[in-house]
């Protein structure tokens, strides 16, 4: 019921449609009701001869009812069925604005494909449901009271022993509901496991195909739409058994009623014409019956996958929203982590330790560290892709939850090592970082990130479309697109996590003077392998296992003779060049 | 630079030859469907014989006051009510059933074929699209095979029975019948070619609605950082905007074609009311007849009510059918040769003769580009970013085929061989690296389900990754997250090594294998790597030259083109494009630049 309480605004909005509908199936089911009261009394009337006109007459209103019922019908189709599809559409629009407010953790526990299987395979069920479903239900019942109230009118008694047989419908009506909706939920959840291995194969299918695994992945699919067939015949066997065992009854109930009615006609107690009326109205049960177990199904599943949208929208992000927040028109870019612990959501280690240090507006720090030391963690805490302990990371002295967020974000420019981006052109990839920015601030960004010469070999320039992720991109035009993205946000803090990993040294050492040249000031983590590149920033932070172990300049750490020194020697790289190239 | 595929609006296939193909599908339960279609038939008649019996009961013993024999009717129709149950349920399972297993045979199809496409295919198509066909296409076709052809023949059956039902009470009042059915054919057709426009189109733009959920959903950590949420939200809802209108039109059709049945079904009875009518009065047929006459035409509108439903349901599975069928029709663009060279253990000498190579037509990034490498050799392929290192790979590893010169391996060419054969005889690790949403384990050792924890693990020890994976909670078993995002990026790549190493190559292949790997683990690789290489052919591409000490040759590429090829030491004395590398990074190490 809850899951139905949560759908009942979207069904408001268009309460004047499902009215109208409501009226139109109501019309229609009462003209349906009038066609063999008409051909009772024309019955009734054929004993008597009648004439060619009291013919036509019947004939027409037969006629006109039709076309009432024609019109009708019309109403209740486009007035119930375009709501539902009206509603399908808010939905996914609500489910994708949703969404977007949800932090990245979320986004871990939840793979693509099961996500976009309860935005498509889902939604596609609440649809029938929201339209079909009540639309036949409402159908239904209408017609289950309007048949029994008029078998009543005719013949009480009659009716009381044809109904003997339907407290077997209750029966069977609570014992499978509720084995139906587990079912369906077991398929729904099935679906979506289809959905997330076919949506992994084709992100992956590059690694796939180097590997030659062709064979391996439709193996796994076969055992996995096996198994899809299973449980679906699991359900189909027991969905089966309910509609036919409805129709039975009502079939029961129908021979009681030939049965005692017949002998009631033969005892003068009843008309002919009542008895066929009566038996017309009885076999108008006949649909709702089937209907009944339609309705049951369609009911099931589409709870079955409200229950899993319900579950993405009820979802909340990490981040913690802080009431006390404070302008930030802009920023100055000074850091500060004080006594930061951090450990990702559901993790019991923590990945960084008491971090205790501040960064200077303006200046530059760079990161080094072993695989897996934190410095990718630490950054990400920075524009809050995940959240740091509340009081224990203050940018420009406040604390950052009490940062209003997409002000912050649109202060720090965060540049990842694996860059995502748009299969669009590559103009539009840019202007991402700021959508008013000029023709002239674009081409000077792409001289600022030294890829004027690659787009120099482009036939379409700047409109170059990239493909999905970027596919058509070589790795360092990647992440050089991904740059001059952040760039042109003029960022007051730049974080470039090993953002430059696929360029050659040469190329690294140009851009990054070429933002130094940049007239902006700009707060700048740079975290590299490169000690080469590090060693010219203001401030180095050494980290080891979540700890920073060390922190000063190029020359004091290197007298510090710690794990800096002990790399940097070790790095060595200037040496062993030396006695190649003797 | 490749061309985006858009969804196109357009049709591509005829009704007729369309419907038929989806048919076929059928074919290899041929048996199974018939058995379906006779029980069909049997509840089909079954469910006939209720009316016949009223009729029976009224003309042969309640109009003659007889009691008698009423109860044998009344048994007989209890006998055909059991019966109906069972047919029924067996009819339904064996629908469900043989839907099923047409999903089923569909479904896997697509996804074999999407394996045997080319990497140019997946560049131009969004993931989202093909996902739309295999899942979401399929489940629509499901629903007109279980809910809609079947029960079209059901419909039939009952159609024809009652017919047959009608013409043998009164053949007249039939024919007078007859009339509406030049009127059905019209609106029959006047709806489908209207609502077939609109549901293609709809299908289409549910496809690029997927589309753009999916890759909003991969990327949504960078919508988010760069404040792109409402951008991409108008961009979607304007999709789903476009999607509802061609939605609604199809739903309009609909519901002016359904109800116009209606209107035919009412001239049909009051024809035969005002025909029928005259001829009780003018004692022409018996009142039972008309009765039952009435009974029957009402139940003869329903079936055809009921197909024009069904018409709707079968409409929208052709514009789904007609996008997977479209697919299916892309041929295998790389496809391998008929009789290929064996290639089972090869020695490894790879030989590239001029070599020109586009991924877009005329845009050359491979420019005569020709080196050779004996087996055990190893190559260094150096050259700024964009100078066309990955692309030698993808050429080597058939991933794309090359416009003209040839790459042999063994001295056979690649176009000689099976793909699959050659790529299992190298193994790649890639810049990007891509985990699965699977176990450690099943990340290093993909489907080679031979291997076990043992030689896994020994393999993850060469690389140096086992202390890190050891230190997970469930080790090896530790099941990773999509893409493996909640591993560093260093961490990634130690995994990707190790799945190289696991398939023991006789080529080796590293693109960047270790850019994202601090020095100081890179050291601690190096040794291993030095070990792996030998007896092995390796091409090893990185920009940290240091990497590259102990390979025996250098390939220096700018701009797709063989600027130095030869042993290392000739190069270093030749003093030319690779010794300047060289002493430029030597300088920036030392600090001097
Ligand atoms: N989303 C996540 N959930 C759980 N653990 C994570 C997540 N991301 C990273 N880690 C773990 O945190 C540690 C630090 O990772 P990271 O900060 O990415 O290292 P690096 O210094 O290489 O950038 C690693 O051991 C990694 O496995
Ligand atoms: N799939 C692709 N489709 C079209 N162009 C591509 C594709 N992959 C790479 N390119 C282009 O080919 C050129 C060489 O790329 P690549 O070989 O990846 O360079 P790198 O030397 O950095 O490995 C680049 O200009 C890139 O844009
Ligand atoms: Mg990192
Ligand atoms: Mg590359």
């Amino acid at each position: 019921m809850k899951r139905i309480k949560a759908f009942i605004p979207y069904l408001q909005t268009y309460r004047r449609e499902i009215t109208i509908g409501i009226i139109a199936l109501l019309v229609t089911d009462f003209i349906s009701l009038v066609i063999p009261w008409l051909l009772k009394s024309f019955i009734d009337l054929l004993p008597q001869k009648p004439s060619g006109s009291e013919l036509a007459w019947y004939a027409g209103m037969l006629f006109l009812a039709a076309v009432g019922q024609a019109v009708s019908r019309f109403g209740w189709r486009k007035y119930l069925f375009g709501p539902s599809r009206k509603i399908e559409v808010d939905i996914l629009n609500k489910l994708f604005q949703h969404l977007q407010t949800l932090d990245k953790t979320f986004f871990q526990n939840h793979k693509v494909g099961d996500l976009m299987s309860r935005a498509t395979n889902d939604l596609r069920a609440v649809k029938e449901f929201l339209g079909l479903g009540l639309l036949v239900a409402l159908d239904a019942v209408v017609v289950i009271i309007a048949a029994i109230a008029l078998m009543i009118y005719l013949n009480p008694q009659l009716t009381l022993y044809a109904l003997l047989p339907l407290p077997l419908v209750s029966i069977l009506f609570f014992g499978f509901i509720k084995t139906i909706g587990v079912r369906h939920t077991a398929i729904q959840e099935h679906l979506a496991k289809i959905t997330s291995m076919v949506q992994e194969n084709l992100a992956g299918i590059r690694v796939l195909h180097a590997f030659a695994q062709e064979e391996n992945e439709k193996k796994r699919f076969d055992a996995l739409n096996r198994e899809h067939i299973a449980r679906n015949m699991h359900l189909a066997k027991l969905f089966g058994m309910f509609t036919p065992s409805l129709v039975l009854t009502i079939g029961i109930a129908s021979l009681i009623a030939f049965w005692v009615g017949s002998k009631a006609v033969i005892a003068g107690d009843m008309s002919l014409g009542a008895f066929v009326a009566f038996n017309g109205y009885l076999m108008m049960l006949a649909w709702p019956m089937m209907a009944i177990g339609f309705v049951i199904n369609l009911t099931q599943k589409g709870l079955a996958a409200m229950g899993r949208i319900l579950e993405l929208l009820n979802s909340r992000s990490f981040l913690v929203v802080s009431p006390a927040t404070i302008p930030a028109n802009s920023l100055r870019g000074e850091i500060e982590f004080r006594e930061l612990t951090f450990r990702y959501p559901g993790e019991d280690n923590p990945v960084l330790h008491s971090l205790n240090f501040r960064i200077e507006p303006e200046s530059t720090v760079a990161v080094i560290g072993m695989i897996g030391s934190g410095k990718s963690s630490m950054a990400q805490l920075i524009p809050r892709v995940y959240d740091a302990p509340e009081s224990s990371l203050l940018i420009d002295g406040h604390p950052i939850q009490e940062i209003p967020l997409d002000r912050l974000r649109r202060h720090i420019a965060y540049v990842d090592q694996d860059p995502f981006l748009f299969s669009t052109s590559i103009r539009t990839n840019i202007s991402v970082g700021r959508e008013d920015a000029t023709d002239a601030e674009i081409d000077d960004m792409v001289r600022c990130v030294h890829l004027t010469p690659d787009l120099a070999r482009w036939p379409q320039g700047l409109n170059t479309v990239v493909g999905e992720r970027g596919v058509s991109l070589s790795g360092g035009q990647k992440q050089r697109i991904a740059l001059a993205r952040a760039l042109i946000r003029k960022p007051e803090i730049l974080i470039l996590d090993d953002a430059f990993s696929s360029l050659d040294i040469e190329t690294e050492a140009t851009i990054l003077s070429n933002i130094q040249r940049l007239d902006q000031a700009i707060t700048t983590i740079l975290i590299t392998h490169r000690l080469s590149v590090a060693r010219q920033a203001d401030q180095i932070l050494v980290m080891e296992q979540g700890r920073i172990v060390e922190c000063g300049d190029h020359e004091s750490l290197m007298k510090n003779e710690g794990l800096y020194q002990r790399m940097y020697t070790n790095q060595a790289l200037a040496q062993e060049m030396e006695i190649l190239l003797q | 630079m490749t061309e985006w595929e858009e969804e196109s609006l357009e049709g591509r296939y005829y009704d007729w030859p369309l419907f038929k193909r989806i048919l076929a599908y059928l074919r290899p339960y041929g048996k199974l469907v018939a058995v379906s279609l006779v029980l069909l038939l049997v509840v089909s008649v079954l469910n006939l014989a209720g009316p016949y019996l009223t009729k029976v009961a009224i003309d042969d013993f309640i109009r003659l006051g007889q009691y008698e024999g009423l109860d044998r009717i009344a048994l007989i129709y209890l006998a055909v009510l059991a019966g109906a149950f069972v047919c029924q349920f067996l009819q339904y399972t064996l629908m469900q059933y043989i839907g099923q297993k047409v999903m089923f045979d569909m479904r896997t199809q697509v996804f074999a074929h999407l394996h045997k496409m080319s990497f140019r295919f997946f560049d131009r198509n969004p993931i989202g699209k093909m996902m739309t066909r295999t899942v979401n296409d399929v489940e629509v076709l499901n629903e007109m095979l279980t809910s809609g052809l079947i029960l079209v023949f059901s419909d039939l059956f009952t159609l024809v029975g009652i017919f047959l039902m009608l013409a043998w009470l009164d053949w007249r009042l039939m024919l007078v019948v007859c009339i509406v059915f030049p009127f059905l054919y019209l609106a029959t057709y006047a709806y489908r070619t209207r609502a077939r426009d609109a549901l293609r189109k709809n299908r289409a733009h549910v496809t690029t609605l997927n589309s753009t959920l999916e890759e909003n959903l991969s990327g949504m950590t960078t919508v988010q950082l760069f404040n792109q949420e409402n951008a991409q939200y108008q961009k979607f809802a304007g999709i789903n905007r476009d999607k509802l209108k061609e939605d609604l039109r199809s739903l309009h059709y609909n519901s002016i074609y359904l109800p116009s049945i209606d209107v035919f079904s009412a001239i049909g009875i009051g024809l035969v009311i005002w025909y029928g009518g005259g001829r009780f009065v003018q004692d022409e047929v018996q009142l039972g007849v008309l009765v039952a006459f009435f009974q029957y035409l009402q139940k003869f509108f329903e079936p055809i009510r009921d197909m024009a439903e069904k018409f709707n349901i079968i409409q929208t599975a052709m514009a789904s059918s007609e996008r997977i069928f479209e697919l299916l029709d892309t041929p295998e663009d790389q496809p391998n040769p008929e009789r290929p060279h064996s290639v089972s253990q090869i020695a490894g000498n790879i030989d590239f003769e001029n070599v020109w190579f586009a991924y877009n037509k005329d845009n050359h990034v491979l420019k005569d580009v020709s080196f050779s490498l004996k087996e055990g050799e190893s190559l260094a392929i150096v050259g700024a970013t964009g100078s066309g290192k990955s692309t030698i790979i993808n050429t080597l590893l058939r991933f794309y085929d090359i416009q003209k010169g040839r790459i042999l391996v063994d001295g056979v060419p690649l176009k000689e061989m099976n793909k699959q054969d050659l790529r299992r005889q190298m193994a790649l690790v890639q810049q990007d690296v891509f985990l699965f949403s699977r176990n450690i384990m099943d990340n290093i050792r993909l489907g080679n389900t031979s291997l076990g924890l043992e030689e896994v693990e020994s393999v993850a020890q060469s690389v140096n990754s086992h202390h890190f994976i050891n230190n997970l909670p469930f080790k090896y078993e530790q099941e990773l997250i999509e893409r493996g995002s909640s591993l560093s990026m260093g961490q990634r790549q130690l995994i990707s090594f190790a799945r190289a190493l696991a398939f023991d190559p006789r080529i080796l292949i590293l693109d960047e294998a270790t850019s994202s790997v601090d020095t100081e683990t890179e050291r601690q690789i190096q040794d291993a790597i030095h070990e792996l290489m030998k007896g092995r052919t390796s091409i090893i591409i990185a920009h940290r030259l240091s990497t590259l000490k102990t390979v025996d040759k250098v390939l220096v590429l700018k701009h797709g083109e063989v600027e130095e090829f030869g042993t290392r030491r000739d190069l270093l004395q030749k003093k030319g494009t690779y010794y300047n590398l060289l002493k430029l990074q030597s300088d920036f190490s030392k600090g001097t630049v």
